[in-house]
Parts: structure tokens; C-alpha cells; sequence
């Protein structure tokens, strides 16, 4: 489902200093599975997560997601894959803060012209599943960090896609929080979906349904 | 020379436009020498990027250079009134060298631009952008026809001369004009509405065969026969007067601007009866610029013939 | 079909003005205010075209005028009967009119005085002839236009007004009544008197006239007339319609012609104003396109989006911008700005900018502000669309 191979991520911050997020990295992922990166800050897991998105191309190397190449997909294309095919919940949820939580979640849909009806089905259904639909309309900004990351996760499954990339997503939760999106995994999972999660935290490491923890130190997969 | 605020404003968006168009030529020729899709380099994402920028360019363009077609013509009716002699926009046209040059390059312009356009739609919608090159080597190219355009223009405003006595349409579009007009006043009417009806029906039969390059090829001649028949025959049932034949009357005030649907119907109906010969892309977007063609060619032909038939209705007699 | 308008996205756009307060309420103010002056200026270089149209289709075909050394002189009343002679010409009518300056109200009255038993020279004094009364050599009466009533009954002459001959002497003449003629322009500072009442308070003989007009029954030999009329009158000053006409046309296009220059300046210094605001993005804006690329917008979505947020902004300021110059122009008629189009308007009395509607006028004053406006956002929205997701959401 998901392929890296021989993966590098060179930042140029300029002429002569260079950062190697991520060096020769080779890593596979089937379809259906749950795997955890695991890794100290800085040892490039985001970098990992934006190379599936599409929203970084490798310097060397190729990315391949259901047999297509994405690390070649032109800008437009690009988004495209990921409209179709990612979910991702994002370290800082990247909402629009002034927007309401329904406007928010619509995002996605919004440059497909959609339906209304369709288009209210769709946000009705992800917002019941992830248990916001008590706050359709008020302002995200008001909103409660556990709230925030599940009109987040609400965010990225409105089209229904089938790989779901979160990083770091207990970062800013207590522990209750932190289980109940551990549940929200499981639920997912049970849909057959492909998930990615990015973290440092403990908690993800031994769970039952979790197929893989791929340990990654400073870009090198241990 | 006339320097009303109406030819000032065609100046002024000329002068954007020229700016404009060049940059976008500049990259297009960047884009069309070294595009290579296959490429991973730090060179073509950038190239990527300009590539929308001289889209987006070329779009604006195109976008307002068709209601500005229509404020050209309209601003041609409106100078009709400070040369003697000119009654409407044809008169204008008429004054220069220039004018019927520049207004057959303007049409010719908007067919291009048109086909740019749905030529760059179906390039986006691949991933390997399978006519970026060609299409931006049409840009090259239309961009010499644009500058053509505009200078053209300048030319003709500054040509134009408010103390000459100038043709009124009455004289340019009658059988006695010395012009190539006069030819198809020459040529009976019943054997040009043959051709034009027939044409008609060929294109509707050609609807239903789906074979694309007759079907274009058809269209093609749609647009002469149609603008024939219209001087020939139409026009003088709009105006109902025998001898009034002006393609350009009938945009005025006093024919509630029929005109501008006249020409839109033929223009939308024989463009997209063109694309389907000239754009090879996907089975459902072929079938559907089939449909749009047929749809608008057949208002055009139904609105026109609905001004004999009521003619005779009304009168009991053929003009 | 599958163009129909997207509303989610017309949505976005609205609240993505709404975010961006500061930006959207300086760009909609900049664009209020160049659609504004333009078509106040257009509507106003209307109406008083339309004006002086009228007026000069009012006037006669030809004036002769005697001229000494540069300066106007009285005509001889006896010419009347040699022009008469003259080939060509239908009628020959001496008038005698001038300018009278009111010093309380500082404006200039045009004065024209008729003899109710002669033919008048255009329909309107006819009208104003078989109206009014003018009274007899000792009891005169007047009949005044609008603008003259207005100053009038302004300075207390409610009844009558006192003339101030040449001697010093005052002439004492009762209004009849207040006309309205055919343009404003005309109507506005004419006062109607009988011609006797006129040479009393001008200090004209009776064998003199201001000018003389002439009718010519074909127009095609108005050239003719003219050429004999200027070898009979060889000092005389002879003024044709036309000649006028092109004359007033010349004075209006030099005007015009000014502005229209000042209208390059300000288009471009728009361009340029919208370009620099526009262009300076905000981190929050670069963010919020990060994310929506992020999720799966593409460039051309993005840049559709930009284009329906200028397209909202432009629509809705050019349509504040003509309503506001419409009432500015036809309601408070224009103040200050009139002036300039109007450069006698200080010595004349004022006069009513008439309603004249053209719809081309929305037309030009559209495609001077819209395109150039969307040019302007051109670079920065292609700039923004094509950010690097990555980068600005991290
Ligand atoms: N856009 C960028 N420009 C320059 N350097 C970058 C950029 N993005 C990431 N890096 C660098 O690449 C390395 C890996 O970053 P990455 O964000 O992948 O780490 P991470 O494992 O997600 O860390 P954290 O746990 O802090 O999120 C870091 O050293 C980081 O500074
Ligand atoms: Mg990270």
C-alpha cells in the first residue's frame, strides 16, 4: 500500500548548511495496517508523514502509494491524491480558527462544488462518528484542545479516505483524551483503514492492535 | 485620430494587456524549450509553478477580451455618430484600411483564445500534462497575433478622420458596392438558404453519426454560410426593409440588441462544433461539446428563421 | 451541467474578506472612491454635453456681428433690408440683447429684448412672447427664467427690479412672470423685455442692434450666403451654427482631454495601490492557504477562490461607487467638482445638471476598473497559490 525506498529528505536552509531529515530510508506499509513511528524530536517522523501526504517530494528516491508513484505528482496532482486519499490529522490541527467547526470540516469538499445534501450527509456522518456534532456552529477558536483535534480527525475523514496520517496526536492531550482517540484508532482500524501515527508517546507502544513500531533515529530507521 | 474616453479605455486595456501577454510570452517560450514532465529537478517544479502563472494570465485575458469585443463594437456604433455619414458601427469599420482586418483578427483571435483554453482545461486534467508544451507553443504564437491585434487598433483609431465623409452601411452592404460584399448579393437567395439549411441538417446528421472531423469540417462552413445568409437574407427581415443588409444595425439599441445574441448563439455553437475535430480528449467531453454545438447552432438557426416566418405571418407576403 | 456556481466556495470567499477586515474595507474604499470619481465625471461631461447640445440646436444658422478694432459694436437696424437682398436668404432679424451684471449677486444676466409684433428668431422666445405681458413704455414688465427668479427673490426683488441705467438713473421693471425653456443652460440667467424698455436701460438708439441673425431656407447654401455676406461686411464678425458647434466641442474635448490624463495617472497609481496591499501577505494568510493545499486544494482552486473574493470585493465597491456618484451628481448636483467642468458657473447663475442616462457609461467605467483591479491581484494570488504547503504550516 505504502512504499518508501531509498527515501532522503535534504533541507537547504542555504547555500552551505543543509539538514539530513531523513537518509536512504526504505519502509512498507500493507493495507489495513496500523503502525506507530516512534522517535526523540527532530529525528525526522513529520518528515515521514509529508513524503506519504505528497506535500514534500524526496530529494532521492520515490514514494509509491497504491502502485502510483506520488513522489513525481505534479503540484495539482498532488493535491489531488491527497483529496482523495489522505486524512491527515495534523500536530497542530491546522483549523481555520475564525471559521465554525462545520465550515471547517467542509473544507475539503468545498472546490468540488458539491451537492448540499450530499455535502451535509458527509459532515453529519463524520461528525457524529467523531462525537462534535453538539458543536456544528460554534467558532473553533473557542473550542477545547480535545475538541480541536476531533473536528481535526472529523476534518480529514470527510471524504473518506483510505490511508489516515496523524502526527503527534496526544501531544496536547491529557490522559483521557489520550485514550479516547486511542479508541478512535481502534474504530478506524475496524473500518479497514491504513494508519500512520508519528509519536513520542509511551502509550501507543504496546498496544494490541498497533501491527508495527518502526523506531526512527535521526532520519535512519533503527 | 478620436480620443473618446470609450477608445481611451481600449487603449489603457491594450496596454495592460501587453504587458501582461509578454510576460506570459516570456515564460511560455522558458516553458516550451525546456518543460520535460519527467524531470525532478528544482528547475521545473519552478517552471511548474510559472506555468500557472502564464495560464492565469493568459485566462484573464481571454476572459476580458470577450465582453470587450462587445464594448469595441459598441464603442464603433457610438463613433458612427461623429462621422458623417456613418449610420452604425460598419460605417466605422468601413472609414480605415484597417477596420475590417482588425475586427476579422479580433474574431480570429477569439476562436483561438477559445481554444487555448479548452486546450489547457483537458491538459490539466492529466497527470503528465500530456499538451503543455504544445499549448504554450500556441501561445508563441498567439501572442503575435495579439500584438498584431492591438497594434492594429491603435492604428485604426488613429486613422479614423472626423472631417471625412464616410460610407453608411446602406452603400457598403448593397448589391451595387464594388467590394467583394456585393458578390453574394449576386448569388440567389434560394440556392444560399439551401446551402445554409443543408448545412444545418448535415451538421444534425453528423450529430447522430458522431463522426468528429466532418462534423468540425461542417462547422467550419456553418460560420460562412451563416454570415452570408445573414447579410444576404436575415437582415433584411430583422429591419424588414428589402434593401437594409448591415451585419452591424442590428446590434444597436433599436433592434434590442438582437444582434449580440446572434452572434454569441454562432459563436458558442460553431466553436464547440470546431473542438470536437480539434481536441482529442475523453469520450464523455467529446459528447458533450457535440451537444453544445448542436444546441447553439440550432438557436441560431431557429431564432433567425423565426424572423421570416413572422414576417410572413404578419404580412401574408415575403419581402 | 457542471459549471454551476459553487456556493460553499462564494461562502469561503465572503468570510475570507470578512477575515481579512483591514485589507478587504481599504480596498473596497480605494475602489469606491476611483469608481466614484469616474463616473461622476462621466455623468456630469454627459449632462452638460446634452446642454449645450440643445442650446446650440437652438440657435440660429448664422450671426453677424459689426466688430471695431476686435470689440463688438451696435449693428445698423437698416442692414436688415440689404441682407434681405441677399440670395439664399429666408429672413433677416435684428436683436437687440446684452449682459447685464447684478452686483448685489455678482452674476451676469443675458437680457433680451423683443417686439411682440416682429417674428422671433427660435420658437422658445415665440413661446415667451405670446406668455407674457411686457407692459407698456412707462409701466414695463419682464419675464425671467428660473436661475434669475432664484437670485431675485434671494436679494428681495420679489415684485420688480430696479435697472441701473448708464446715466445712474434707476429703471423700474415688474416682473410677469417666470418661464422655463428648453435647456437650463439657456433658460437660466435670461431675462425677457420689450425692446423699448431694452434701449432705455442700455442706452441704444433706435436705428441700432445688437446683431443681426440671418435664416437660411437650404441649408446646402449656407456657404454661399456666408461668402457674400463676408465680402458685403468685410469687418463684421459672421458666426455659423457649425462653426460654433465645433467650437464648443474643441473647448469640452480639451477639458475632457485633461482629465482623461489625470485618469491614467490615477488608474495606474489604483493598480499600483492595490498591488502593494494585496501583495503583502500576512503569515495567517500563507498559512490558511498552506492548509487548504494541505487537505487537498489544488492551485487552481486556490486561485479560484482568490478570483471569487476580488470578484465579490469589485462587484460589490463598483456598485457602492456608481450609486454614490449617481446621488452625488443628480441629487446634491455635484458640488466642487461641477465647477471645473463648468468654468463660467461663477459669473452665470447655476443651472441644473439635467438627468441624462447612458448606460454605456457603466460600461466604461466597468471595464476601467474591474480588469485593472484583477490585474493587480494577478501576481500576489499566483504567488500565494503556489506556496509550498509544507513550509507554511509547519
Ligand atoms: N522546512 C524545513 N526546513 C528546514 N529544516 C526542516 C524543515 N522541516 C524539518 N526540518 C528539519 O528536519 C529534521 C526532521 O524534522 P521533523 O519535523 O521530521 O522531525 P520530527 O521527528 O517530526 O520532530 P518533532 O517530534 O519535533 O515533530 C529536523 O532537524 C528539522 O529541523
Ligand atoms: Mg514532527
Amino acid at each position: 500500500m505504502i512504499e518508501l525506498k531509498n527515501s532522503t529528505k535534504i533541507y537547504e536552509l542555504n547555500r552551505v548548511d543543509k539538514v539530513v531529515a531523513l537518509n536512504d530510508i526504505s519502509l512498507s506499509i500493507k493495507e489495513g495496517e496500523v503502525v506507530v513511528l516512534k522517535g526523540a524530536s527532530g529525528s525526522g517522523k513529520s518528515s515521514i508523514l509529508s513524503l506519504i501526504a505528497a506535500l514534500s517530494k524526496p530529494t532521492s528516491g520515490e514514494v509509491i502509494v497504491d502502485g502510483k508513484k506520488i513522489s513525481k505528482l505534479s503540484d495539482n496532482f498532488a493535491s489531488v491524491y491527497r483529496r482523495d486519499n489522505i486524512g491527515f490529522v495534523f500536530q497542530k490541527y491546522n483549523l481555520i480558527p475564525s471559521l465554525s467547526v462545520r465550515d471547517n470540516i467542509l473544507l475539503p469538499l468545498v472546490p468540488l462544488n458539491p451537492d448540499a445534501k450530499d455535502a451535509e450527509e458527509k459532515l453529519a456522518l463524520v461528525m457524529d462518528m467523531f462525537h462534535i456534532a453538539h458543536k456544528a456552529d460554534a467558532i473553533v477558536k473557542n473550542l477545547s484542545g480535545g475538541e480541536q483535534q476531533r473536528v481535526a480527525i472529523a476534518r480529514a475523514n470527510i471524504n473518506n479516505p483510505k490511508i489516515i496520517l496523524a502526527d503527534e496526536p496526544t501531544a496536547n492531550l491529557d490522559e483521557k483524551l489520550s485514550l479516547s482517540f486511542i479508541e478512535i484508532v481502534k474504530s478506524l482500524k475496524a473500518l479497514n483503514k491504513t494508519i500512520v501515527i508519528a509519536t513520542h508517546d509511551p502509550l501507543f507502544f504496546n498496544l494490541d492492535f498497533v501491527d508495527s513500531v518502526v523506531e526512527i533515529h535521526n532520519g535512519i530507521i533503527s | 485620430m478620436i480620443l473618446s474616453p470609450e477608445v481611451l479605455t481600449l487603449f489603457i486595456l491594450n496596454a495592460l494587456f501587453s504587458f501582461f501577454a509578454t510576460i506570459a510570452f516570456i515564460l511560455s517560450v522558458k516553458i516550451f524549450l525546456k518543460w520535460d514532465t519527467d524531470s525532478t529537478c528544482q528547475a521545473q517544479y519552478r517552471l511548474e509553478k510559472q506555468s500557472f502563472l502564464t495560464a492565469t494570465i493568459i485566462k484573464y485575458i481571454f476572459i476580458i477580451k470577450v465582453p470587450l469585443f462587445l464594448f469595441f463594437i459598441f464603442t464603433l456604433d457610438k463613433i458612427s455618430g461623429l462621422l458623417t455619414g456613418a449610420m452604425c458601427a460598419a460605417g466605422v469599420v468601413n472609414a480605415t484600411t484597417y477596420g475590417t482586418y482588425l475586427v476579422l483578427l479580433k474574431i480570429l483571435n477569439l476562436y483561438l483564445f477559445a481554444y487555448w483554453l479548452a486546450l489547457h482545461n483537458e491538459d490539466m486534467k492529466h497527470e503528465h500534462q500530456p499538451y503543455t508544451k504544445i499549448k504554450f507553443g500556441i501561445y508563441i504564437a498567439l501572442f503575435f497575433l495579439l500584438i498584431s491585434e492591438i497594434i492594429l487598433e491603435g492604428v485604426m483609431f488613429k486613422a479614423i478622420d472626423i472631417e471625412k465623409v464616410v460610407d453608411c452601411c446602406g452603400a457598403i452592404y448593397s448589391s451595387s458596392a464594388g467590394s467583394y460584399i456585393s458578390v453574394i448579393f449576386r448569388v440567389k437567395a434560394s440556392l444560399l438558404l439551401t446551402l445554409f439549411y443543408g448545412n444545418f441538417l448535415l451538421i444534425t446528421i453528423l450529430y447522430f453519426l458522431k463522426n468528429k472531423y466532418i462534423f468540425a469540417l461542417s462547422n467550419a462552413f456553418f460560420i460562412i454560410i451563416s454570415l452570408i445568409t445573414l447579410i444576404s437574407f436575415f437582415g433584411t427581415y430583422i429591419y424588414q426593409l428589402p434593401t437594409h443588409h448591415c451585419p452591424f444595425c442590428f446590434l444597436q439599441k433599436d433592434y434590442y440588441y438582437v444582434g449580440y445574441f446572434i452572434y454569441v448563439f454562432l459563436f458558442i455553437g460553431t466553436f464547440y462544433g470546431l473542438l470536437t475535430g480539434l481536441l482529442r480528449t475523453s469520450e464523455n467531453e467529446i459528447s458533450k461539446n457535440y451537444k453544445i454545438s448542436l444546441l447553439f447552432n440550432f438557436l441560431y438557426v431557429i431564432f433567425l428563421t423565426s424572423y421570416p416566418v413572422l414576417f410572413y405571418i404578419k404580412n401574408g407576403v415575403w419581402l | 451541467m457542471k459549471n454551476k456556481i459553487n456556493i460553499y466556495l462564494i461562502e469561503f470567499a465572503i468570510n475570507a474578506i470578512l477575515r481579512q477586515k483591514y485589507k478587504s474595507l481599504f480596498v473596497s474604499i480605494v475602489f469606491i472612491l476611483l469608481t466614484f470619481l469616474l463616473t461622476s465625471v462621466f455623468f456630469i461631461t454627459n449632462s452638460i454635453k446634452y446642454e449645450l447640445n440643445s442650446t446650440v440646436d437652438a440657435l440660429p444658422e448664422i450671426v453677424i456681428q459689426k466688430t471695431e478694432a476686435g470689440r463688438q459694436q451696435n449693428i445698423d437696424v437698416a442692414e436688415v433690408d440689404k441682407i434681405l437682398a441677399v440670395k439664399g436668404v429666408s429672413d433677416a432679424i435684428a436683436r437687440v440683447w446684452g449682459y447685464y451684471y447684478f452686483e448685489n449677486a455678482g452674476v451676469n444676466f443675458s437680457i433680451v429684448g423683443v417686439d411682440k409684433f416682429e417674428n422671433q428668431y427660435k420658437s422658445s422666445l415665440a413661446k415667451i412672447v405670446d406668455t407674457f405681458d411686457l407692459g407698456e413704455a412707462d409701466s414695463p414688465l419682464m419675464a425671467i427664467g428660473k436661475g434669475v427668479h432664484a437670485i431675485m427673490q434671494k436679494n428681495y426683488y420679489k415684485e420688480y427690479f430696479n435697472f441701473i441705467k448708464s446715466d445712474g438713473t434707476l429703471k423700474k421693471v415688474t416682473i410677469a412672470g417666470v418661464f422655463d425653456a428648453d435647456t437650463q443652460l439657456e433658460s437660466n440667467d435670461m431675462i425677457v423685455i420689450s425692446k423699448e424698455t431694452f434701449r432705455e436701460i442700455f442706452n441704444m438708439p433706435q436705428t441700432k442692434a445688437t446683431d443681426i441673425v440671418i435664416k437660411v431656407a437650404n441649408s446646402s447654401e449656407i456657404a454661399t450666403v456666408v461668402s457674400k455676406l463676408r465680402l458685403m461686411y468685410p469687418n463684421s464678425s459672421i458666426v455659423t451654427k457649425e462653426s460654433l458647434k465645433v467650437s464648443y466641442q474643441n473647448i469640452f474635448n480639451y477639458k475632457s482631454g485633461l482629465f482623461l490624463a489625470l485618469f491614467i495617472i490615477s488608474l495606474f497609481t489604483f493598480f499600483i495601490v492595490i498591488y502593494d496591499k494585496v501583495s503583502g501577505l500576512s503569515s495567517e494568510e500563507k498559512r490558511e492557504v498552506g492548509i487548504l493545499k494541505a487537505i487537498g486544494w489544488r492551485v487552481d482552486d486556490v486561485l479560484r477562490e482568490k478570483f471569487y473574493e476580488s470578484f465579490i470585493i469589485s462587484f460589490f465597491s463598483y456598485i457602492v461607487g456608481v450609486g454614490l456618484a449617481m446621488a452625488f451628481v443628480y441629487i446634491f448636483q455635484a458640488p466642487v467638482l461641477r465647477d471645473i467642468f463648468v468654468g463660467y458657473s461663477e459669473l452665470k447663475p447655476s443651472f441644473e445638471l439635467p438627468f441624462v442616462f447612458d448606460i454605456q457609461t457603466l460600461f466604461l467605467v466597468f471595464f476601467l476598473s474591474v480588469p485593472i483591479y484583477i490585474a493587480a491581484i494577478i501576481f500576489p494570488s499566483w504567488r500565494v497559490a503556489t506556496l509550498e504547503a509544507d513550509e507554511v504550516i509547519r
